[in-house]
């Protein structure tokens, strides 16, 4: 059934999905792959270029072999991606749901805070929230690395909950007054039933699409914050991976390509992937 | 249901809505300062005798409680007095006049990036839509979303790296003032420009595209043509103004997404803007400044979508009717 599905893609969605597979296969079977130890300098050959022997994607001014280091980074940067979209996305559509299900004082909290969240743009909201939290209370030591992946995924997650929050809620305004639930009303059907049955149901698709999309705003805050020098800065993720090598203009700047393309490739293709899911929908709601 | 004009009510409706959300937004960032691991006396007061101690902790405002603390601050950011940079001996330079100094080029960099954006999008967009359908469509079209999707870093880097430091044709980094040197001025921000400003052109261009083939169908374009008018008159006089309502809306919501996009522009670029003052307040643990910077950022960005959302109004009369109703 998946094989017909993807048959039935356009060439470009094929390639999209074709490339967030094996990211994720990437990801998962990382370790298991027969690489370089990513965080193991090899000082017989710094910031050498693509396809020298034993380094397939070169070097970086370090010695740091790129290719073991994006494929270490695909870990932490998917993780946060799929975490603080999942979990984000997750606690956005069941407030917003409820609310717009709910209506009344309920919803007109829930909306305000939503749009006063929405006030910050996300990658400033992100930077301040990080910024907060990821604050070591000795001045002299630096927060654990661990801590600090905790506090970005939880922050994004923050960004993550008014922007889904806010497309469940339309989504959910645009189902309640159909007649089914009127008539799952008159049924006997309880409130929860009706939330779980038609309406979740319904608004599930416009969630997965821009799911997507949030997950490629999450990849590139991610590597903005690492930029920025305030997101994941151990040279594990593909942010922390491009920001080591990014401002070197003189050493071994090629170093920088290789990250920086498979960042904006996984973006692209989470992107398109959205867009094509909001086709679809499109599409299905047309032949109602 | 009958359409009525906006009347000063709603008027009044939108502002209140518009200062409960600036409101609620600056008082969650001060919220946040409480939410710091480490308490904010132990970060600043660093008196050796009480006395010292607690002078210090009434000129910070630490004495008061949260909503006390906030109507405090909202009282001296409301009249531009932002705080002060907190030194160990106290008596550091104002907040204000770092803001002072960064702000215009931030400014600048946003301000060109969308002129130039609307600049290109709006004839592309236009020339597209005329076009739809061709066999050359499509791949416009794919190359546009995937102009729209490189996250505006990615691009930032490689215009430093490859026009910037190998071809030598721009500089690679820093910022020239207009009073120094105009022209100086213009080459340091084509490449900044540049990085935020061809995501936007593709999401602009496929914005219009959609809305120009639509305003293309309505009845009174077939009118201007059968009133024999030229394609490009009909296309840039009637056609762009009622398809331009979306695009605006679009600039307005991308606003957010440019001002943080500019932060990290600035890093790459070495833009001594907002973006790098508020890492220098992050790296120098002032919360102060931050939260300074972080509600400036929030206020423009609010007061600049209700802004357009009038000038929306006043381009397309058919949504004032529509919001009426």
């Amino acid at each position: 059934m998946v094989l017909e599905r993807f048959r039935s893609l356009d060439l470009f969605t094929k390639l999209c999905s074709s490339w967030l597979t094996i990211m994720i296969l990437m990801a998962v079977l990382g370790p298991l792959l027969p690489l370089v130890n990513p965080r193991e300098a090899d000082v017989e050959s710094m910031g050498v270029g693509l396809f020298s022997s034993g380094h397939v994607f070169g070097t970086d001014t370090n010695g740091y072999d790129v290719l073991a280091n994006i494929v270490d980074g695909s870990r932490l940067s998917l993780l946060i991606a799929v975490v603080s979209v999942g979990l984000g996305g997750f606690l956005g559509a069941a407030l917003g749901i409820v609310s717009a299900f709910v209506r009344g004082k309920f919803d007109y909290v829930v909306s305000l805070s939503f749009n006063i969240m929405l006030s910050i743009p996300n990658l400033v909201l992100g930077l301040a929230l990080v910024a907060v939290l990821a604050t070591s209370p000795d001045p002299t030591q630096a927060v654990s690395s661990n801590r600090r992946v905790v506090v970005v995924m939880l922050s994004l997650t923050i960004v993550i909950i008014p922007i889904l929050g806010r497309i469940a809620r339309g989504a959910t305004l645009t189902w309640i007054n159909r007649e089914f639930i009127t008539a799952a009303r008159s049924m006997g059907l309880k409130n929860h039933q009706i939330v779980l049955k038609h309406v979740v149901p319904n608004v599930l698709p416009s969630i997965y699409a821009i799911g997507f999309l949030a997950i490629g705003v999450v990849i590139v805050a991610e590597g903005a914050l690492s930029l920025l020098g305030v997101g994941i800065t151990d040279g594990v993720s593909w942010g922390a991976a491009i920001a080591r090598v990014s401002g070197d203009f003189t050493y071994a700047p090629h170093s920088m390509y290789m990250p920086v393309a498979v960042l904006a490739l996984t973006v692209i293709a989470c992107n398109q992937i959205g867009d094509y899911l909001r086709a679809q929908l499109d599409e299905r709601e047309g032949k109602i | 249901m009958k359409a009525k004009t906006t009347s000063i009510v709603d008027v009044l409706k939108r502002l209140a809505q518009l200062l409960l959300v600036v409101i609620g937004a600056t008082f969650l960032l001060s919220l946040l300062l409480r939410l710091l691991p480490v308490g904010l006396k132990e970060l600043y007061v660093t008196g050796l005798f009480e006395e010292d101690r607690q002078r210090q902790i009434k000129e910070l405002g630490l004495d008061r409680n949260a909503f006390s603390y906030y109507l405090h601050w909202l009282w001296d950011f409301v009249r531009g007095d932002f705080g002060r940079i907190v030194l160990p001996g106290g008596g550091g330079e104002s907040v204000a006049s770092h803001v002072g100094r960064a702000l215009p080029k931030t400014l600048q960099l946003v301000f060109y990036t969308q002129i130039f954006a609307l600049a290109v999008a709006i004839p592309l967009g236009i020339l597209s839509a005329y076009r739809a359908g061709r066999r050359t469509d499509r791949f416009v079209s794919y190359g546009l979303f995937t102009a729209a999707s490189v996250p505006n870093f990615v691009l930032g880097l490689l215009l430093a790296l490859i026009v910037g430091a190998k071809l030598e044709w721009l500089p690679p980094l820093g910022y020239v003032p207009i009073s120094e040197s105009f022209v100086d001025h213009i080459r340091g921000m084509v490449l900044p420009v540049l990085s935020l400003g061809i995501p936007l052109i593709a999401s602009y261009t496929r914005l219009l595209r959609t809305d120009v083939i639509a305003t293309l169908r309505e009845d009174f374009v077939t009118m201007a043509v059968a009133k024999g008018l030229s394609d490009r008159r009909i296309l840039f006089t009637h056609v762009l103004r009622p398809s331009s309502v979306t695009l605006l809306t679009a600039a307005a919501l991308n606003m957010g997404a440019l001002i943080g996009g500019s932060l990290v522009i600035e890093r790459v670029f070495s833009i001594p803007g907002l973006g790098t003052e508020i890492g220098f307040a992050i790296f120098g643990r002032q919360y102060f400044a931050l939260q300074a910077y972080v509600a400036l950022v929030a206020v423009g960005y609010v007061v600049f979508n209700s802004v357009i959302d009038v000038i929306v109004g006043i381009v397309d009369p058919r949504t004032r009717e529509r919001r009426g109703a």
